[in-house]
């Protein structure tokens, strides 16, 4: 690490791994790095072991990694998602277990599990796991899962680049998780900022992880938003105005929007970041001209829209759920719409309350922070129109419902807690403290956690046939609206009391009761995160009494519902003829919804193809050669990169054909199945009765 | 110009015109680019120079999506793909008017006005009269927030 | 354009049937992924404009020291010159006016791009010897890279062109060439309009 750059192994060497520094030191901290390293290392051989010994190898490269169904990819997406959100909440929790035993004394100012270097590093790739690569690869896996189905396509627009957005952003997650093992993540927070992570003040690969990571997913991030937008602009089924998609199709396409022009942000101060750390540019230096402050205007100019790209997906789905389990139809569907486009466009506008205390005149901060209250009007008038549609509903505390109402209760104190903030002068007391750490936690637990795994349980059917247990479903629920109002909750009171963010180590007793509070919350956190695991599992192993084949488990209105649970690769038989909102649901009103189509066509769909496994590939190869100075493997990527693109494109690729017969046989089946199975009503629905056909005298929301 | 291009009409007279559309494009945009040379090159005042250069940009951009990229008002669909570029146009103009608006105002504050950063601006003299970098930027690290 | 024009740049028109609907998603698509380039561009703009001060000089030379306005006049007309006779190509296609006409416009469009470049590359190295790397100021910083990312931009729109003569060689004129060689222009169009914005703003406004 210290010596020479090698030509072949860049800087590379057997030092670099957390094994060293446990043989060279044994404490608590080099303890929990060196067995983080282990269990990546153990995993990944368990992982290995386990699929060569069931022979899965074929069927997942031929099913899943070389499919580019969205259907498929949005699974993928949820599941590397829940992966690094185990890591993501361990890390919470040694975060937590830390802070507990870190009160030091005057004689010993340093204490606590690990070290603060390696504290820093926690809360660092705590942070960017947590935005990059899970709430983004959930709600993108989710939207590529339900986005077309709803608006009645058979795909994405571009398949082939939605495998590679997914492929990218896995590279980057692949980043992040090799940092365990080989080197040091960045010290710098989620935000990394210079001048404190130029190449000065942090020399070594910390920082580089990070870049790397970062621009690589991002580029997958933009190609994904580009793509949403061009599904719901161009594919929409036959009649499907723009008026008639449902809400989770509006809230996504307010992300491709923010996708699209809030991503290039986030790419050029990373880029700039990189020029100053790798060629010795001076955007961000001390010295010689460079502005620091401008990497966080430029930084955050991505940073506020992509809360609201976090959030806005959870919004589609508490719209969605809130009408299907009250058995109402949604309240105030053009609010929702018009407030949905509001805080799209309006997200753009408010980027500098993240740094208030900059230096900037007083103006300049009102402007910004009149902007920040106004996006809370639009937020406001949509958890008023969820509760206007639950209002006299039929409601079934089911778990997504669960979820809805923690996210009632707790959305509400973040937002408010927002607004506190908002306002400039009181942002100079608590600004960067750990009341703001308690705001947004609160507005991103409640929204994007509780609202994708309420999204997940609830669409869960469609993709595996058979329902998650619902009586898991709701212990953990409800194991997380506790962990996060036991985690969060003190850490407001411990920022009033002046306890200042990200810090180590502090003085003062009287912070100890509030963080055992806070560290009793991250075993409740760890809790739901077993309990989650375990809610797939039990649900898996009594995956025939939860099967739900008719399709439709949650008597749902969208379009979704009317195809078989597991739907089959083409998605619908027929493209549908979409005549109203809620097409669903009003031909289950008008009687006789599950009528197949008179003839059957054969179905064209995109050929498999290796192209994202290799850009996968090619892109880890390229952000770990940079990461290390090991120059020849990078200009060898940057070669093969657009090379696999350009070969790809001499080739014709032909399409892969479902003949009529196939498709008319299957679909004749489900229909017959549909028939043959007998409706369960609302009371019903969490019973082994719930066949997936629903009572249709029932109102179906 | 608005014609329906349909199969119907003859290609010879439809090519005649996409070419006089180019020519008219290419003929304004080199007419607005020798303008906007010519004018640097003047006498007029450094203002007046500015703002014949932004002009000239101005309409160049237009120039160039009416006539090479086919953008116009008629059509619907070239009518959302303008729609779309307006869209985009209004958020650069936040973002980058933003920065302007931010930067500018920081750089008043911390460097260049001298009645209210007479310290920043003792630094600032300091800095260009030996013409060697120096670290003038640490007392005003910023905090970091999310 | 004309009434059924369904994308951005020149249309194939409907005698070409499946290409032309095909091109709708394509080139749309594409067109939305310029637009978040047009981002980065913009807020490269924005970040030159922010360094051109005393404090982002910091001392090093300036624009009065560097540019070389008949060099960036030359590289205008040059890439003027490029992105018009990308006209030649659309209406080739459109037309059916074969492939060795084709593949001639298309290098034209190369050869000039190159002329382009050849001039750009010649500066940035006079502006090095001048005293003008990237690592001397803040100001000089953005400039490389704002003007360096437009010219890694033509660099892959010739490497494109010449993508597409090879595609055309291969395959021929297929639906998906036709695509393509619609999102090329969108493209080299696109290069032509950051090129507006660089040579006002980054070299005239502040020569003014």
């Amino acid at each position: 690490m210290k010596g020479m750059t090698s030509p072949i192994f860049g800087n590379l060497d057997w030092t670099v791994t957390p094994y060293t520094d446990l043989l060279q030191q044994v404490n608590s901290s080099t303890i929990v790095s060196a067995g983080a390293a282990s269990v990546l290392v153990l995993g990944g051989i368990a992982v290995l072991v386990l699929f060569t010994w069931m022979g899965w190898w074929g069927p997942l490269y031929r099913n899943w990694l070389t499919s580019p169904d969205a259907k498929k990819i949005g699974i993928m997406y949820v599941t590397l998602a829940l992966i690094m959100l185990a890591r993501g909440i361990i890390e919470g929790f040694v975060i937590r277990a830390h802070q507990a035993t870190a009160l030091g004394t005057l004689a010993r100012p340093e204490s606590g599990l690990v070290s603060p270097d390696h504290f820093a590093q926690l809360f660092s790739t705590h942070g960017t796991i947590m935005i990059f690569f899970v709430a983004m690869p959930l709600l993108i896996g989710l939207i590529n899962f339900v986005l077309p189905q709803q608006l009645g396509a058979r795909d994405m627009a571009f398949p082939v680049l939605n495998q590679i957005s997914l492929g990218l952003t896995a590279s980057g997650a692949g980043l992040v998780m090799i940092s365990l093992l080989l080197g040091k993540f960045g010290t710098g927070g989620w935000t990394m900022y210079p001048p404190y992570t130029g190449k000065d003040f942090s020399p070594g690969e910390g920082v580089d992880y990070w870049l790397w990571a970062i621009l690589i997913s991002g580029m997958g991030s933009t190609l994904t938003g580009m793509n949403f937008a061009v599904t719901i602009f161009k594919k929409r089924a036959p009649g499907m105005h723009f008026m008639r998609m449902p809400l989770f199709c509006w809230t996504s396409l307010c992300v491709a929007i923010m996708l699209i022009y809030a991503m290039p942000a986030l790419t050029v101060s990373s880029a700039m970041l990189a020029l100053d750390r790798y060629a010795g540019f001076h955007f961000f230096t001390n010295d010689a001209g460079g502005n620091m402050m401008n990497y966080a205007n430029i930084f955050w100019m991505f940073g506020h829209p992509e809360v609201y790209i976090l959030i806005l997906p959870a919004f589609g789905v508490f719209s969605e759920i809130s009408s299907t389990f009250s058995g109402k139809r949604l309240y105030g569907y053009t609010s929702l719409v018009i407030a949905s486009m509001s805080i799209a466009v309006i997200s753009f506008t408010v980027w500098l309350h993240h740094f208030f205390t900059m230096g900037q005149s007083a103006g300049v901060n009102i402007a910004f922070g009149i902007a920040t209250m106004i996006i809370g009007v639009p937020t406001g008038v949509k958890i008023y129109d969820w509760m206007a549609t639950m209002w006299r509903g039929r409601v079934r505390i089911t778990t997504p419902v669960v979820y809805l109402t923690g996210f009632f209760l707790l959305f509400v104190i973040g937002g408010l807690s927002g607004i506190i903030l908002a306002n400039p002068s009181i942002d100079y007391q608590v600004h960067n403290s750990t009341f703001l750490v308690a705001h947004f936690h609160n507005v991103i637990i409640p929204g994007v956690l509780y609202g994708m795994l309420a999204g997940i349980h609830y669409w869960f059917p469609k993709a595996f046939g058979f329902r998650l247990s619902e009586t898991w479903g709701r212990r953990t629920a409800l194991l997380f609206v506790g962990g996060f109002i036991f985690t969060f909750m003190p850490l407001y009171v411990l920022g009033l009391m002046g306890m200042p963010r990200r810090s180590p180590t502090f003085q003062n007793p009287d912070f100890m009761a509030w963080m055992y509070i806070a560290a009793f919350g991250g075993v409740l956190m760890l809790c739901a995160l077993a309990s989650l695991v375990w809610t797939f599992w039990t649900s898996y192993r009594n995956r025939l009494a939860l099967a739900v084949p008719g399709g439709d488990p949650w008597n749902g209105s969208t379009l979704e519902w009317s195809t078989p649970a597991p739907v089959p690769e083409w998605t619908f038989p027929r493209i549908p003829h979409v005549d109203k909102r809620n097409d669903w649901g009003e031909k289950k009103r008008a009687g006789d919804p599950w009528k197949g189509p008179e003839t059957y066509t054969d179905i064209e769909l995109p050929a498999n193809t290796a192209l994202g496994l290799l850009i996968t590939g090619g892109s880890f190869a390229l952000g770990f050669a940079m990461v290390w100075h090991i120059w020849w493997l990078a200009v060898l990527c940057c070669l093969a990169l657009p090379g696999l693109v350009a070969l790809r494109g001499m080739r014709l690729i032909e399409p892969k054909i479902i003949p009529a017969a196939q498709v008319e046989e299957a679909d004749r089946r489900f229909r017959q199945q549909v028939a043959s199975l007998a409706p369960a009503s609302r009371a019903d629905e969490e019973t082994e009765r719930n066949r997936g056909v629903p009572d249709i005298s029932e109102f179906a929301g | 110009m608005t014609k329906p291009n349909t199969g119907h009409i003859n290609p010879q007279e439809s090519a005649a015109s996409e070419i006089k559309s180019y020519a008219t494009g290419f003929v304004i945009s080199l007419i607005l680019t020798v303008g906007a040379f010519a004018a640097l090159l003047s006498d007029l005042p450094n203002t007046w120079k500015v703002v014949v250069i932004c002009t000239a940009a101005l309409l160049q951009i237009v120039t160039h999506m009416r006539n090479f990229l086919h953008l116009s008002f008629s059509g619907n669909q070239s009518r959302e793909d303008l729609l779309l570029v307006l869209f985009s146009a209004s958020l650069l103009a936040i973002m980058a008017g933003g920065t302007w608006y931010i930067m500018s105002d920081l750089s008043g504050r911390m460097h260049q006005t001298g009645e209210s950063g007479s310290s920043s601006h003792r630094a600032l003299a300091a800095y260009s009269n030996n013409g060697k970098p120096q670290q003038v930027w640490l007392s005003n690290v910023p905090l970091s927030r999310n | 354009m004309s009434e059924n024009s369904l994308y951005p740049g020149l249309n194939l028109g409907d005698k070409h049937g499946d290409a032309h609907v095909q091109a709708e998603s394509t080139v749309f698509g594409f067109w939305v992924f310029l637009m978040s380039d047009l981002i980065i561009f913009g807020i490269l703009f924005a970040g030159y404009a922010s360094y051109l001060d005393p404090i982002g000089l910091a001392g090093g030379p300036g624009p009065k020291e560097l540019f070389d306005i008949n060099s960036v006049a030359i590289q205008t007309v040059l890439l003027l010159v490029g992105g018009v006779a990308y006209a030649g190509v659309s209406l080739t296609v459109k037309y059916g006016h074969g492939r060795g006409n084709l593949v001639a416009w298309l290098l034209v469009c190369a050869a000039f791009g190159a002329g382009f470049l050849f001039f750009e590359v010649r500066d940035f190295i006079s502006q090095a010897g001048k005293g003008g790397t990237p690592q001397v100021s803040g100001w000089l910083s953005s400039y490389w890279t704002l003007g360096g990312l437009h010219g890694i931009h033509v660099f892959c729109g010739i490497l494109w062109i010449f993508a597409m003569i090879g595609q055309v060689a291969t395959r021929g004129i297929d639906d998906v060439v036709k695509v393509r060689l619609s999102m090329l222009g969108v493209f080299w169009h696109f290069l032509d309009l950051i090129w507006v914005g660089i040579f006002s703003f980054v070299f005239l406004v502040p020569l003014a």
